[in-house]
């Protein structure tokens, strides 16, 4: 399996002087393709900082992260945004999904962005809906939909571009454990069936039962990496 | 077209704002359109006003006779000058008027005055002197001893209908004094002031054979058929009638302070819409601006997934364009509507001087087809102007920063 993501070194440090704080030090890590790893830790151990990282919304202080075999850290505003659409899945903690978009036009969105043709966008709209069991539901507004409903669009959302990994953020926080137990086993067929790659920040028992790979950050540190299959 | 369906779908989430910025827009274009169309209707009436009670389209005289009213300036070659304003397709009629200072004297009082000699039949089709009579009979060819003269006038000389008043003149040539005896025949009221205290009529051939210069005239008045167009006057017209030694003067020459009151609204109204743009585009962006605010979360997830910085500003730009162009069609609708209702009714101001000119009608505000299309794509160009910087912000907003501000 090829690299999805190789992370050298990087480290991310906010504020100056004494309010200077370290939130990822001198992390350097690689996932392969197909993986299903967890970054577990406490809170403001640098789980969320080191997916925006990788994910190209933040920038390391120092390091570089190559993800695809290029290099985001030398990309500009633009080519990052491009490059978080083609390559990149973002799944978050509170679904975010566009409220005044129904499911189906929120999933739509992103195949837009790409410049789909209107046609081929409808049809893997309504494929990727019936992957995450929500055919009948494309018509609602995220307010229409329960939150486990919610984060199965934002899932669909962040898989229909087909990206090289999926990073997603703390995606069952904010979900009832039936729920989020549901999710996770659709998250995990996804990678069994599909080959997805995904990468979790989370400090939820499910997710790290369920990974494959598990890394653990203490102060912006890498203190454990493990495979627990 | 999705930025198009987000953009309409953002602006009703929040129907009071929208309904705040959409309002804004309208009453600034309403407004524009009305004072636009009253500048326009006083405007109108300010021309039709001085064309119409006495000083006519134009006037043709022997030149400088108007520096001095020299009563032996008469004008060159009238025969030919009548023949050719005859010929004219573009004048509906002329007249002919003698001119000179004189005194009016009554039993009680004396007053210098000018004396105009007319024709009665053709003055009619050119000033609003015969309307004017509130007391007696307009002027008569036939009854040359008949003087017409204004309210303030009679009121000075203290004279009514069939009094006497004797005209005392200085004749043409030899500058003898001439006196003659008059009744008065009328009493006129054009509620101006200068006129009617300040004019006297009397017939043209009276007033030809007192100042003993036989069939001459001082002054011929004309009218156009259409009031003021770029088509008002036959080509060429001041230069052709400015031959003989004699000046032809349009309205414009005649009473240039309209000319310039028209100026001064116009450019008035100019201030006042850049004044109202400029409000307009305060309440719109702060409108966008909040929009922004309040969505900061949304609007970092948009990034987050992709959204490019021109297409983050585009969707700010579409919503204001949206708003913008709701409200541009509120103002259009309002504006027309009120200009329409009021150029039926007119306003009533009484009697107001504007310019040197006496509007004594009410003012029929009067739209103009192209500011219609001019007003609207100003106002939409400077709401577009004023949501480009927070088009820029929403363009700029890192998404970390923007994610970290939720508040939902």
């Amino acid at each position: 399996m090829h690299n999805v993501i190789e992370v050298k070194n990087i480290s991310r440090t906010y504020g100056q002087k004494e309010l200077k704080v370290d939130a990822v030090k001198n992390v350097s890590l690689t996932i392969k393709k197909g993986e299903f790893t967890a970054i577990a830790g406490p809170s403001g151990s640098g789980k969320t900082t080191l997916l925006n990282l990788i994910s190209g919304l933040d920038i390391p202080t120092k390091g570089s992260i190559f993800l695809a075999g290029k290099k985001i850290s030398l990309m500009s505003g633009n080519e990052l945004s491009d490059f978080r659409r083609d390559h990149i899945g973002l799944i978050f903690q509170s679904f975010n999904l566009i409220p005044v978009l129904t499911a189906a036009e929120n999933i739509e969105y992103i195949l837009l962005l790409q410049k789909t043709v209107k046609k081929k966008c409808k049809k893997q709209v309504s494929s990727i809906l019936k992957v995450v069991g929500l055919e009948t539901m494309g018509n609602r507004f995220p307010a229409q939909l329960s939150g486990g409903q919610q984060q199965r669009v934002a899932v669909a959302r962040a898989i229909v571009s087909n990206p090289d990994i999926i990073l997603a953020d703390e995606p069952t926080a904010n979900l009832d454990s039936a729920t989020g137990s549901d999710l996770l086993d659709m998250m995990k067929d996804l990678n069994e069936k599909e080959g997805k790659t995904f990468l979790f920040s989370t400090h939820d028992k499910m997710i790290m039962e369920r990974a494959k790979r598990l890394i653990i950050l203490q102060d912006g540190e890498v203190v454990s990496d493990e495979i627990t299959d | 077209m999705l930025i198009l369906k987000l953009g309409i779908r953002n602006i009703f989430r929040n129907k009071a704002k929208m309904i705040l910025a959409v309002i804004a827009v309208s009453i600034g274009l309403f407004s524009l359109i009305c004072l636009d169309a009253l500048v326009n209707g006083i405007s109108k009436s300010m021309i039709k006003n001085a064309i119409n009670t006495f000083s006519g389209s134009a006037q043709i005289h022997a030149k400088n006779f108007r520096d001095d009213f020299e009563i032996e300036k008469f004008i060159n070659q009238l025969d030919r000058v009548k023949y050719n304003l005859r010929s004219e397709k573009k004048i509906k009629s002329f007249t002919l008027r003698t001119q000179s200072f004189c005194m009016l004297s009554s039993p009680q009082n004396v007053e210098s005055v000018m004396l105009y000699g007319i024709k009665p039949e053709t003055e009619k089709n050119i000033s609003l002197i015969d309307n004017a009579v509130i007391k007696g009979k307009y002027l008569n060819s036939k009854k040359s001893d008949k003087i017409l003269i204004g309210e303030k006038l009679s009121k000075l000389l203290k004279v009514d209908v069939n009094d006497k008043i004797v005209v005392t003149l200085s004749q043409a040539h030899t500058g003898d004094l001439c006196q003659e005896l008059f009744r008065v025949g009328g009493i006129f009221r054009l509620n101006i002031r200068e006129m009617d205290s300040k004019i006297a009529f009397i017939t043209l051939a009276k007033s030809q054979q007192i100042l003993n210069i036989g069939t001459n005239v001082h002054e011929i008045v004309l009218k156009t058929k259409q009031l003021n167009n770029k088509n008002t006057f036959p080509a060429n017209f001041q230069a052709k009638y400015s031959s003989y030694n004699n000046e032809a003067l349009t309205w414009k020459d005649l009473i240039p302070g309209i000319e310039t009151a028209i100026k001064v609204s116009r450019f008035s109204t100019y201030i006042m819409g850049l004044l109202l743009f400029a409000i307009v585009a305060v309440v719109v962006t702060n409108t966008i601006f909040m929009s922004l605010y309040e969505r900061m979360y949304e609007f970092g997830i948009l990034r987050a997934v992709g959204t490019r910085s021109i297409q983050m500003a585009q969707i700010i730009l579409t919503e204001t364009a949206i708003l913008c162009a709701a409200g541009i069609l509120l103002g259009l609708l309002l504006g027309i509507s009120v200009c329409y209702i009021f150029s039926i009714i007119g306003i009533s101001y009484g009697t107001m001087e504007l310019g040197g000119v006496t509007l004594i009608e009410p003012i029929y505000p009067a739209i103009s087809i192209k500011k219609l299309i001019i007003y609207p794509i100003w106002i939409f160009i400077f709401t577009i102007a004023a949501a480009i910087f927070p088009a820029i912000q929403a363009a700029r907003l890192s998404p970390v920063e923007a994610m970290k501000k939720k508040d939902r």
